[in-house]
């Protein structure tokens, strides 16, 4: 029977092929999952970059949770180091779970990185849902950071980045991809968190890096963050400082949206009206406010919503930097061949004209 | 002698049920004096009710006119009303008395729910819970007390070079179609069996005939199902000799529905219709995706299961297919054991090779818990499927997407599930294509 022994011959040949593993297959406990990626500038040698990789250690003891370990190269390319790291442990590296990562601001601030920043791009593995944050004073330490409350390696630092965990106006989160984004397009400026080593085993992120498409120039206050923040519509969780006189009060705003215009009047010199509106209820007082002053206060808020956020909007101008993307909206608009270099002239000349509109829904207090 | 308008009447109800049903018995008593024709199905009459009640009076009282006073004056012979609900009656159980001019209908109802017994295989919370016994007889008169129409047409077949076993046919003309009952009498006609002790040996004999990885015929045990189907056109075979009836042509769905979809709410129904999908999709594909995720594309989980599934495969010595096949073949072992296991031990093997074995097995670092958490998932999902044959098909398929898995990764699984879906695709019972609900039959 010709036919029936080119069946056993197929079934031999493929119940064969089982034993043999393809190149492809790498069972999960013969990886390193790398979680977090640190670049340093090197410091014992001429090489540019020392390039760290937090890796978690998996075991199967559920009473001891899940161990790390760091591993550092010196190297002048990301993959330069990846294959000297690859020298030093004994599994395979995985990327695919690599969700941070952290460019110290010496790195940060002096040009020359695209390099590295394109090979994390590049690489297939790596999710374009990575964090990217700058780190103070070394990335090394970020890494080093395991708060008592974290179970998995790194998640406080996911958690806090993903805002699934604690909601706030001052960390502004960017994708890898956002990042590649804001690195290619032509009025849209890099921006970047900044996370800051605080105490022994914390980390704080309240600050935020902005830059041009090659270096980070200007590093945002606490308080220009949350206005950035605000003006990039992410965030509507927050508390707003006021001063009257002598009074102090905060609103813990419930929603806070903005939207903004480019004008551009013939003759005239081209403004952009930024709009803001802010709901929400006072939080703390140094007086007592009653519900019928409401009124007085919310112009107050108002007025100094409008100040801050013009401060910050010139303090951007005047670095020449565009993080919140006008210039990308003028080309959006402006179908014109020069759209970019007429936008280069007109955004160190432009007014911003800000209307705030606060909205303080009660004191918070039965009368 | 019978006047003209009793013969019309007799003529009528034979031509009602004049469908070919191998149960139905007409017959003239005779003796010297007298004259008498009875008509009655014998699946759902007593017999031997009627041997007391009837015959034997019939052959002690001599005289015309005293027998006629007998059946005027019994309290189950009731006088004739019309046509129509003599034939109501004879699907009841009734017998049909033609003596002179007279016409009499006596209830020899046979009381079918003594013999059977309950439901064994497909049990259900509600609903009715006897199913078919072992005698042909008695299932054909358990089907047609669900099912008293005049349309319903028993033929009757005997299959086996030696065993002869006697097979019944059953369908109702109206709806059942005429080339399916072609088809199917032809195929009855050409199965070579020496003994035929069951109908699932016709299973296995039609799948030989096209190497169907998929039962095309439904066996069951519940005569309600049985009835149901009939009503939808489908064809019934029962066995002498088995509990277990065969409808064909069934598909997908069929396998798919618990008789309890219909007893339960709309929306319950739904419910537990979806969950069985669900369940039969997870019990083919989890164990090649389990393969698959972890060896080739760990990305797909979140960090956390990424990290435990990688902690709890760090004590184990062999590669994850290994492992999954390991684990399956255990749970087949002991699946297979607890069918074979008398009742009484039954519960012992389950206790000893689910719980032991299992909690051993990770303990000596042989399998990873999360391994013995799918295994479990699979054989559960596995028995949602209502039809044990069709279940047991998932329980070989499972086996062609763990192999693609692992040799082709996520690419494999998601490969293995479109060639089963084309396979399904392609197949037919008996012309009704087996993905019916989604396909519809091809016009020729």
């Amino acid at each position: 029977m010709i036919f029936s022994r080119k069946r056993h011959w197929f079934i031999l040949i493929l119940s064969a092929s089982l034993i043999l593993n393809g190149c492809g297959y790498k069972d999960i406990d013969k990886r390193f999952f790398v979680l977090a990626i640190g670049i340093d500038p090197a410091k014992h040698s001429t090489k540019r970059y020392l390039v760290s990789l937090k890796m978690a250690i998996t075991r199967a003891s559920r009473e001891k949770p899940t161990d790390t370990i760091i591993v550092s190269a010196e190297a002048d390319s990301m993959g330069e180091a990846v294959r000297t790291i690859k020298t030093k442990v004994e599994r395979e590296l995985d990327f695919s779970h690599a969700k941070v990562i952290i460019l110290v601001d010496k790195v940060a601030k002096s040009g020359g990185n695209s390099g590295i920043i394109y090979w994390f791009t590049r690489r297939r593995d790596i999710q374009e849902v990575a964090w990217v944050a700058i780190g103070k004073p070394s990335a090394v330490r970020i890494l080093h950071i395991m708060p008592k409350s974290e179970r998995l390696p790194t998640n406080s630092l996911l958690l806090a980045l993903g805002e699934d965990g604690s909601e706030t106006p001052y960390i502004i989160p960017v994708y890898l991809f956002e990042l590649k984004k804001r690195l290619i397009e032509r009025g849209l400026d890099p921006l970047l968190p900044i996370i800051e080593v605080e105490g022994k085993n914390l980390f704080q992120i309240n600050s935020a890096g902005v830059g041009n498409k090659s270096k980070i120039k200007l590093i945002l206050s606490q308080e220009e963050t949350k206005m950035v923040n605000y003006m990039l519509n992410m965030e509507s969780k927050s508390a707003q400082w006021v001063e009257r006189g002598k009074v102090k009060y905060i609103i813990d705003t419930q929603k806070v949206k903005t939207d903004y215009k480019i004008i551009t009047p013939k003759g005239k010199k081209p403004y952009i009206l930024m709009k803001v509106s802010l709901k929400g209820r006072l939080e703390e007082t140094s007086r007592r406010i009653t519900n019928g002053e409401l009124s007085k206060y919310e112009e107050t808020a108002e007025k100094q919503l409008s100040n801050e956020m013009k401060a910050v909007l010139i303090k951007l101008q005047k670095a020449n930097l565009d993080p919140l993307g006008f210039g990308l909206r003028y080309r959006a608009r402006h179908l014109n061949k020069d759209d970019w270099e007429k936008w280069k002239k007109i955004y160190p000349t432009l007014d911003f004209k800000v209307k705030a509109k606060v909205q303080i829904s009660d004191t918070g207090l039965i009368e | 002698m019978p006047t003209m308008k009793v013969e019309s009447i007799k003529k009528n109800i034979l031509n009602k049920i004049g469908q070919p049903s191998s149960d139905l018995v007409a017959r003239e008593v005779h003796t010297k004096e007298k004259y008498m024709e009875i008509l009655y199905i014998n699946t759902i009459s007593d017999e031997s009710i009627i041997h007391d009640k009837l015959l034997t009076p019939f052959f002690e009282i001599e005289d015309q006119q005293d027998f006629l006073t007998f059946l005027q004056s019994h309290p189950k012979i009731l006088p004739f009303k019309d046509e129509q609900k003599a034939i109501e009656d004879l699907l009841k159980g009734v017998v049909i008395i033609f003596y002179q001019n007279f016409i009499f209908t006596f209830d020899s109802k046979a009381n079918l729910a003594k013999v059977t017994s309950g439901t064994v295989v497909e049990t259900t919370v509600q609903g009715p819970q006897s199913g078919f016994t072992e005698s042909l007889h008695t299932n054909v008169g358990l089907v047609r007390e669900r099912y008293p129409v005049p349309e319903l047409t028993i033929e009757s077949l005997s299959i086996g070079s030696i065993s002869k076993t006697d097979v019944m046919l059953l369908y109702d003309s109206r709806f059942a179609d005429p080339d399916t009952v072609k088809k199917m009498i032809d195929f009855l006609k050409t199965v070579h069996i020496q003994m035929f002790q069951s109908g699932e040996q016709l299973l296995d004999s039609i799948t030989k005939h096209n190497r169907s990885f998929f039962p095309t015929m439904l066996v069951t045990e519940r005569p309600d199902r049985s009835a149901v189907n009939l009503s939808t056109g489908k064809l019934i075979i029962l066995v002498n000799g088995s509990p277990f009836a065969v409808i064909a042509p069934s598909v997908m769905k069929d396998f798919m529905s618990s008789m309890e979809d219909i007893y339960q709410t709309y929306w319950v129904g739904r419910f537990l219709q979806l969950l069985r999908f669900v369940g039969f999709n997870i019990s083919v594909v989890l164990p090649g995706m389990y393969v698959a995720l972890t060896a080739y594309n760990p990305e797909v989980f979140r960090v956390q299961l990424a990290l435990s599934i990688a902690g709890s495969r760090t004590a184990v010595p062999y590669p994850a297919f290994v492992e999954v096949l390991l684990m399956l073949f255990m749970m087949e072992l002991l699946t297979e054991a607890s069918i074979r296991l008398p009742k009484a031990i039954g519960p012992t093997a389950t206790t000893v090779g689910g719980l032991i074995l299992g909690q051993a097995a990770t303990e000596a670092g042989l399998v990873s818990n999360i391994m013995v958490i799918i295994v479990s998932f699979v054989a559960i999902t596995n028995f949602v499927v209502p039809i044990n044959t069709f279940s047991f098909t998932i329980r070989v398929l499972k086996y062609l997407i763990w192999a693609l898995g692992t040799i082709f990764g996520l690419v494999g699984v998601v490969l293995g599930f479109l060639m089963i879906n084309a396979y399904m695709v392609k197949l037919d019972s008996f012309g009704v294509p087996y993905l019916t609900l989604l396909q519809s039959k091809p016009k020729n």
